[in-house]
């Protein structure tokens, strides 16, 4: 009937242009951080992945991308359930809760981050004013002048702003859990404790293995939160993956040692997410 | 459930405690940018301006040329979003109702490429729009922002023309149309409310990307409002009043258009995870 | 049910097709070209637009240069200084970028050596008088700056010292009756003004500032160095000179001021130039390096503060011959423009003499050359001038080498780190000297 070919027309643009913009890039990249591509004297040459192992510079970023991801993404799933079991609860005036609980979300990253910059400044700053003002603290802290608490502020920051798609993900799952299973546990003498543990867990473990492989990707190339609060600093103590490869290339002009860096994060990524899609393309199936 | 007094409350507390923490940026953006420029960094902080003005608001419209930039946003955002569904339903499509050899592993290659962080691109794309002389146009930023939003509105439409039965496609054709008239006259009509949502989204990721601005762009003529924001701080006076009013303006319209669709985001994504 | 007739157009050619042509038209929409210009537009970029003092300055000077020139219409772009290299090196990269811009001293060798500035020698070579002429109106070591091998890639505009401004009322109510007048003296002075202003309560005023954030670092921390009579890299740029006894004691002295004395504000390490201004104009700060523009920019910031008569100037604290570093702001040209003849008129007008003189009257600054400085009124018979004119023989240049930027940072990160207590000053003065020989080294 010609469907073969019907479906060449259908899938196939997508693709080319797939292709297209995120193929050919990806390839460039990797060419070029094998230094074959965009370079005085073009020669296959792994010196750029050498540098990579050695220097001190990636290990920050590698261990500063480790931390981050880890606490946001901890971060972001406890609230994003915390939230989710509470607006899931019977109560009036829900749907407002609801808007304001996505907000943080729809703001774009960027933006996002120079508002909590604002907020942790110093001196004219929320945070230490309200501090100070409520005697908790009787000096300004220096949140973004110290590499600890920078780390800190902008866990706090990226928490605020990604937990609430965590959030609608698993209120989404939790409001797919049939009530007919609460209603036969709470006839065997189940308490709250009991529901919570051997029906609502269960039932929402997929939607939250989800909901974090997905936290995880995204967080993992997040560029423009940390770009505007921090901009990688004090020093380099906030410089993740993303911020490096960015200054490599457009501050220091090394472009086949940026383009490694990016190729090792995404390797990075593909690995943690090849558990995902290979349980996707099974389903397909 | 049995829904006690007691619980009730905690999960009021819990809410409300929930609530100031969203909500607490956008009280001290707001306020901020009623503030004169002085008082904006003084020390000790005031938490209501003393004296509200909107100049921080007029210099941002008259003087930085804000609505330059609102207008760029809009047309890469709107491109993008447009390219995007454009070639996504048609590719939806072909993944929804055909069975094909390689047909799981595309799908998959379509996943993972969501998986490839915007910093691995930015360089080649940098060099490649140099050479093309799509460097600082709107043209090669939408290209560069089709990354973001192909592969994630193929999945949601797919997911959309899931919910309708096969058998409105053979009805279709039964009747004598082809392939392609059915997917315009009988499939796109019925899933438009999640096409206008898919096309949303899809807007709304163009309009929050940095990255590909920051690299792409360098003109403030075809800048996007997220670059102009950026570029804002770090100018020679902050000004924090006129950021925080910049931030204001820029979050308002994302903030707008999730609050509506925010149904919709949550059928597109748990919809076709959680097949019963 | 719907009824399909064969007539129906062969819809696989048509929907695609105007798919296609909406698309096409959306992008093409989206990046269109500017319309054709009947005159020549020229763009020009600088860091001083986005400050209001000196936006007003340039704006007045555009239009004059516009009204002189009918057939030139000038763009003006502004930029934060913090990502000024950035942003022109990227568009000079692809090349793109404005037509005329301007730089301060620090990637100048840099941008000369990667080619992303225009060689103006042709250029001045056809002025009346040629090359020589030209050349013998600017202070010898400016031109150094901006020239390479011989050629010249950049025109000078204004060049000043950086000196000790201090607030007298605020001295005078710490009971200071004079500027410090050397380091011991310095630390003393920052002491005495870090106080409570109320009498009890929290400290809400302190002694001075630093900047450590990206935007203007480099011309704080060298007075530092110079003024204990250290230096960043060998006369000869060979290599690290931060191994010296002198370096070790201005490095400590720096790092101590703010954690051991505490004479600095909380948040010093985000403090940048526009920052240290605001300290001063908000009187949280009693004293701070600073130079020539300071004046006009503070008063503009807090009126109320009356800058020009309560901001006073003082050499930097130091008996060194070099005990301060000079700022030039020089003009350059992409060497990519479609407009060359049009963009050296600008150049030439905005750094003639008559323009000279409207930057000393409305941003205090002092011209790069000579004549202007030797014979311009208002200059020779203001105090203030005087003073810094004398100065700039006790100040140099940071070093031209195009691994400035790179140098300046690897350097400024571990100032950071030693502020912020992460690394103890001993280890990060000594990482700063290993990470520079290193990026010579490359």
């Amino acid at each position: 009937m010609g469907e073969s070919r019907s479906v060449l027309y259908f899938v196939g643009p997508a693709f080319l242009l797939l292709i297209l913009v995120l193929g050919f890039p990806a390839m460039a990249a990797v060419l070029q951080s094998f230094e074959l591509l965009w370079v005085p004297e073009a020669g296959f040459s792994l010196a750029n992945y050498q540098r990579l192992v050695t220097d001190p510079g990636f290990h920050k970023a590698f261990a500063n991308t480790a931390v981050y991801v880890s606490c946001v993404v901890a971060f972001h799933m406890s609230l994003g359930l915390g939230a989710a079991l509470l607006l899931n609860a019977d109560i009036p005036g829900k749907w407002l809760f609801r808007v304001a609980a996505i907000l943080p979300w729809t703001i774009p990253d960027v933006i996002g981050g120079i508002v909590w910059r604002f907020m942790f400044d110093t001196l004219p700053g929320f945070v230490n004013g309200a501090l100070l003002r409520m005697a908790l603290v009787d000096q300004p802290l220096e949140w973004l002048g110290h590499p600890k608490l920078a780390m800190f502020s902008l866990i706090v920051a990226e928490g605020w702003r990604g937990y609430p798609f965590i959030m609608l993900i698993l209120l989404a799952g939790l409001q797919a859990i049939p009530q007919h299973l609460y209603e036969a546990a709470a006839v065997d003498g189940a308490n709250r404790w009991h529901c919570f543990r051997y029906i609502t867990l269960p039932s929402l473990k997929k939607m939250f293995m989800i909901a974090l492989v997905l936290d995880v990707i995204w967080e993992c190339r997040l560029f423009g939160m940390v770009y505007s609060m921090t901009g990688g600093g004090p020093g380099n103590a906030t410089e993740v993956i993303s911020i490096m490869t960015y200054r490599q290339y457009f501050e220091y002009y090394n472009n086949g040692y940026a383009a490694a860096i990016a190729v090792a994060l995404a390797l990075l990524m593909l690995a943690v997410s090849t558990p995902y899609l290979r349980m996707s393309m099974r389903e397909e199936r | 459930m049995v829904t006690n007094p007691r619980f009730r409350i905690l999960t009021f507390i819990g809410l409300g405690a929930l609530m100031v923490y969203n909500l607490l940026p956008f009280y001290w953006m707001t306020m901020s940018s009623f503030k004169t420029t002085l008082e904006v960094i003084s020390f000790p902080v005031t938490f209501m301006p003393d004296a509200p003005t909107l100049d921080a608001y007029r210099s941002i419209w008259m003087q930085e040329g804000f609505p330059v930039y609102f207008w760029n946003s809009i047309v890469t955002s709107g491109s993008t979003a447009i390219l995007s569904s454009v070639f996504g339903v048609f590719a939806a499509y072909g993944f929804s109702r055909f069975a094909f050899r390689g047909k799981a592993l595309l799908m998959t290659v379509m996943l993972g490429s969501q998986m490839l962080p915007g910093i691995l691109l930015v360089g080649p794309y940098f060099e490649i729009m140099s050479i093309i002389e799509l460097y600082n146009t709107r043209s090669g930023l939408v290209l560069a922002l089709t990354t973001i939003t192909l592969p994630f509105s193929v999945w949601m439409l797919k997911g959309y023309i899931d919910t309708l039965p096969v058998e409105i496609d053979q009805a279709a054709m039964i009747d004598g149309a082809s392939r392609l008239q059915t997917l315009l006259m009988v499939i796109l009509p019925n899933i438009l409310p999640g096409l206008v949502a898919t096309m949303t989204f899809a807007f709304l990721l163009a309009w929050g990307d940095v990255l590909w601005a920051l690299c792409l762009i360098s003109e403030p003529a075809v800048q996007p409002m997220t670059l102009g924001v950026l570029r804002l701080v770090g100018q020679f006076r902050v000004e924090w009043a006129q950021i925080m009013a910049a931030t204001v303006i820029a979050s308002s319209i994302p903030a707008f258009f999730y609050v509506i669709l925010q149904r919709y985001l949550v059928q597109g994504f748990a919809g076709s995870a959680v097949k019963d | 049910m719907m009824r399909f007739h064969r007539p129906f157009p062969a819809a696989t050619g048509t929907f695609p097709r105007l798919c296609a042509a909406l698309t096409l038209g959306f992008s093409l929409f989206a990046g269109a070209p500017a319309a054709a210009q009947s005159k020549v537009t020229l763009v020009y970029s600088d860091w001083h637009l986005s400050e209001p003092v000196w936006n007003r300055s340039l704006q007045e000077a555009m239009a004059d240069f516009q009204k002189a020139n009918p057939d030139i219409k000038v763009e003006l772009e502004p930029v934060a200084l913090g990502q000024r290299d950035v942003r022109y090196s990227t568009a000079l990269r692809a090349k793109r970028g404005p037509d005329v811009f301007t730089l301060d001293v620090n990637p100048i060798q840099q941008f000369i050596q990667r080619g992303w500035v225009m060689d103006l020698t042709p250029f001045i070579q056809k002025e009346s008088g040629g090359l020589e002429q030209w050349k013998s109106d600017f202070y010898p070591r400016a031109l150094d700056v901006v020239s390479s091998k011989g050629k010249v890639y950049g025109v000078p505009k204004t060049l000043v010292p950086m000196m000790l401004f201090y607030n007298t009322k605020m001295f005078a109510d710490a009971g200071l009756a004079k500027p410090p007048a050397n380091w011991d003296e310095f630390r003393d002075a920052a002491r005495a003004l870090t106080k409570s202003r109320s009498g009890s309560g929290p400290v809400d005023q302190w002694g001075t500032t630093i900047v450590l954030a990206p935007a203007g670092f480099d011309l704080r921390f060298s007075v530092f160095l110079r003024g204990f009579g250290a230096d960043l890299l060998k006369p000869d740029y060979s290599a690290s000179a931060l191994d010296t006894p002198e370096a070790k004691k201005a490095f400590n002295f720096i790092v101590d001021l703010i954690r051991k004395d505490g004479v600095m504000p909380p948040g010093v390490a985000q403090v940048d130039a526009n920052g240290a201004r605001q300290l001063l104009a908000t009187q949280r700060i009693g004293m701070a390096f600073e130079s020539a523009w300071a004046h006009p920019i503070i008063a503009d910031i807090n009126p109320q503060l009356d800058a020009w008569n309560t901001l006073k100037l003082a050499p930097v604290p130091s008996d060194q011959p070099i005990r301060s570093t000079l700022h030039l702001k020089s003009l350059f040209i992409n060497p990519n423009t479609d407009h060359p003849e049009q963009a050296w008129k600008l150049v030439k007008f905005l750094t003639d003499r008559a323009q000279m003189q409207r930057w000393f009257d409305d941003n205090n600054l002092l011209s790069a050359r000579k004549s202007v400085n030797a014979e311009y009124k208002a200059i020779r018979e203001n105090d203030n001038a005087a003073l810094m004119a004398s100065e700039l023989e006790r100040a140099a240049f940071m070093p031209l080498t195009p691994k400035w930027p790179e140098i300046n940072e690897a350097f400024r990160q571990n100032l950071q780190a030693a502020v912020a207590g992460s690394k103890s000053t001993d280890q990060a003065l000594r990482d700063a000297h290993a990470q520079i020989n290193q990026i010579i080294a490359r």
